[in-house]
């Protein structure tokens, strides 16, 4: 994408089904087509008319199996970004706005489906597609303890303090206490609980860690000249990077900015690419698989250094009502609900529309960080329509 | 055995209690992955070097929750990255021995061959052992309170 194709693909249509973990009422494929359809109705297109899907993080349900009950006509793109983990989350819109901008499909869903009857426990299933002999033989089989290594080394070496996650996950409960659709409905974030709960993989406790549900999220994505004519405002995607530098990847820990959540690059490109710089982003959708690689992510996108990040990632900045940037607005996948962060481009799409739980006035902007540490790593950034 | 890239070797060596490493014998660089191809300048040839078993603690991580790992690890276990001796950075993984509360990034690690059990099949894995002398990560603000 350069800035001759930026926003002529939009978002019209958003779905989200979500229930706790294991307690989906359908199995995951019945799910994802009711993501779908609402997607679609949200929208007002017709679900027929779907001809691409694109997915991430090694979703199992392929786009043909979903035809007959969406009554499609044609499909014409199916694809899925590499890579196991929720890094791929934001590369997804890129593929679909290839897919229409090319004039290879018209009407594109991006999408996530997770139920645990289907697909077992999601860090497993994203660990499958990780584990080798050298990361098993040192009792690494769990995203929370690659994680915490990598942690581990931002707090000590770079000497990031310990409060700042609690700051990021307190803003979380906050806005996830206000959203009636967020597994935290009505519970603000119990400090002491957070600061003494188990601990997991030191340096992460219980509430450092997203933890799973079953659910499905669909996004219906046309060009943005069609979407005006949908019922919903257009929210248009306005750049999109993905990928890793040289230095980092699958590098069984070799990565050479090791703690950082590989996004530099990748941000620098959105940068560019959008002519944007962080101070012009009004609200962030910020993947956090675990608390410091959310913080790391913010730092990766310029937000703040490892020097000023006390400063920066304080409470009152992060919170809808006033912040000077907002994070996480629906709860994120702490305390809205974790499916593999579908509900985070989700969020993105309804807070520039003005349809969140926790609105912010006047907001153009929002980006969306996807998932932090993966080897390859993405981000996107929507905006309203400014025609 | 599941290594990844072009690291038979590797586990060839570990096996018969030795470490080494691939160099690019027209570049010199270490190479960590493995890699069949020197990508900084072409090569395909490459020497294994050895390497003494011993390093820097460059990360580590203290495993609480039972997540499924080898048996032998029991629970606490702490999982690190170790930076090996005069091998241009690179960093190989493994466990360290006893509950190791008070390791700290920068501390001297030698480490040994241990056999691990994985999904039905004997391993060799690194386990390394902190140095009894003053560690020389008191210079780093350790920043948690552990």
């Amino acid at each position: 994408m350069n800035r001759a194709s930026q926003a002529k693909v939009a978002v019209a249509g958003v779905g989200l089904r979500q229930y706790k973990r294991g307690g989906a009422t359908l199995p995951e494929q019945g799910i994802l087509i009711r993501a779908i359809i609402d997607a679609c109705e949200d929208a007002g297109f017709n679900p027929a008319d779907v001809d691409g899907f694109v997915s991430y993080g090694d979703d199992k349900n392929e786009p043909v199996r979903l035809m007959p009950d969406l009554g499609t006509k044609e499909l014409r793109w199916n694809s899925q970004v590499w890579g196991g983990g929720g890094g791929g989350i934001a590369a997804a819109f890129g593929q679909a706005a290839a897919a229409i901008i090319s004039g290879q499909a018209n009407a594109v869903i991006v999408f996530r489906a997770l139920a645990q009857g289907n697909s077992g426990r999601m860090s497993a299933a994203v660990m499958r597609h990780h584990l080798n002999d050298h990361i098993m033989g040192a009792g690494l089989i769990a995203p929370a303890q690659i994680c915490a290594l990598r942690a581990q080394r931002m707090f000590e070496y770079h000497q990031v303090p310990h409060s700042v996650t609690e700051e990021l996950v307190k803003a979380s409960y906050y806005h996830g206490a206000k959203n009636p659709e967020a597994s935290s409905f009505g519970k603000e974030l119990d400090l002491e609980a957070y600061r003494t709960g188990r601990w997991v993989t030191e340096p992460f406790r219980l509430f450092d860690c997203s933890r799973e549900n079953d659910g499905a999220g669909a996004l219906l994505l046309v060009s943005t000249e069609q979407a005006r004519d949908l019922k919903k405002p257009p929210i248009t995607l306005l750049g999109v990077a993905n990928g890793a530098s040289q230095g980092w990847g699958d590098l069984i820990e070799n990565d050479t900015d090791y703690a950082s959540a590989g996004f530099k690059p990748v941000a620098d490109r959105l940068w560019e690419q959008t002519g944007l710089q962080p101070k012009d982003i009004d609200v962030v959708q910020l993947y956090e698989n675990f608390s410091a690689q959310g913080i790391a992510s913010l730092i990766d996108h310029g937000f703040c250094t490892y020097e000023n990040v006390a400063e920066f990632v304080k409470f009152e900045n992060l919170i809808a009502d006033g912040g000077k940037l907002p994070v996480n607005t629906s709860g994120g996948n702490f305390a809205q609900g974790f499916i593999h962060g579908i509900g985070t481009p989700i969020e993105a799409i309804r807070v520039l529309r003005g349809e969140s739980a926790n609105n912010v006035a006047n907001a153009k902007t929002c980006l969306l960080a996807g998932g932090p540490g993966a080897p390859t790593v993405s981000s996107a950034i929507f905006s309203v329509d400014d025609r | 055995m599941k290594g990844i890239g072009a690291d038979e070797a590797y586990w060839q060596a570990l096996s018969a209690g030795e470490l080494k490493l691939p160099q690019c014998s027209a570049c010199g660089k270490t190479h960590w992955p493995a890699v069949w191809r020197c990508g900084e300048c072409g090569s395909w040839e490459h020497e294994w070097k050895s390497f003494e078993f011993s390093g820097t603690i460059f990360s580590w991580a203290r495993t609480w929750h039972e997540f499924g790992a080898a048996k032998e690890f029991g629970l606490p276990y702490v999982s690190v990255v170790v930076e090996i001796d005069n091998a241009n950075g690179r960093r190989l993984l493994g466990t360290i021995a006893g509950n190791a509360e008070n390791i700290r990034i920068g501390d001297r690690v030698r480490g040994e061959v241990i056999s691990v059990n994985i999904e039905d099949e004997v391993i060799p894995a690194l386990r390394w052992h902190l140095d009894d002398k003053p560690s020389t990560a008191t210079k780093f603000n350790s920043g948690a309170t552990l």
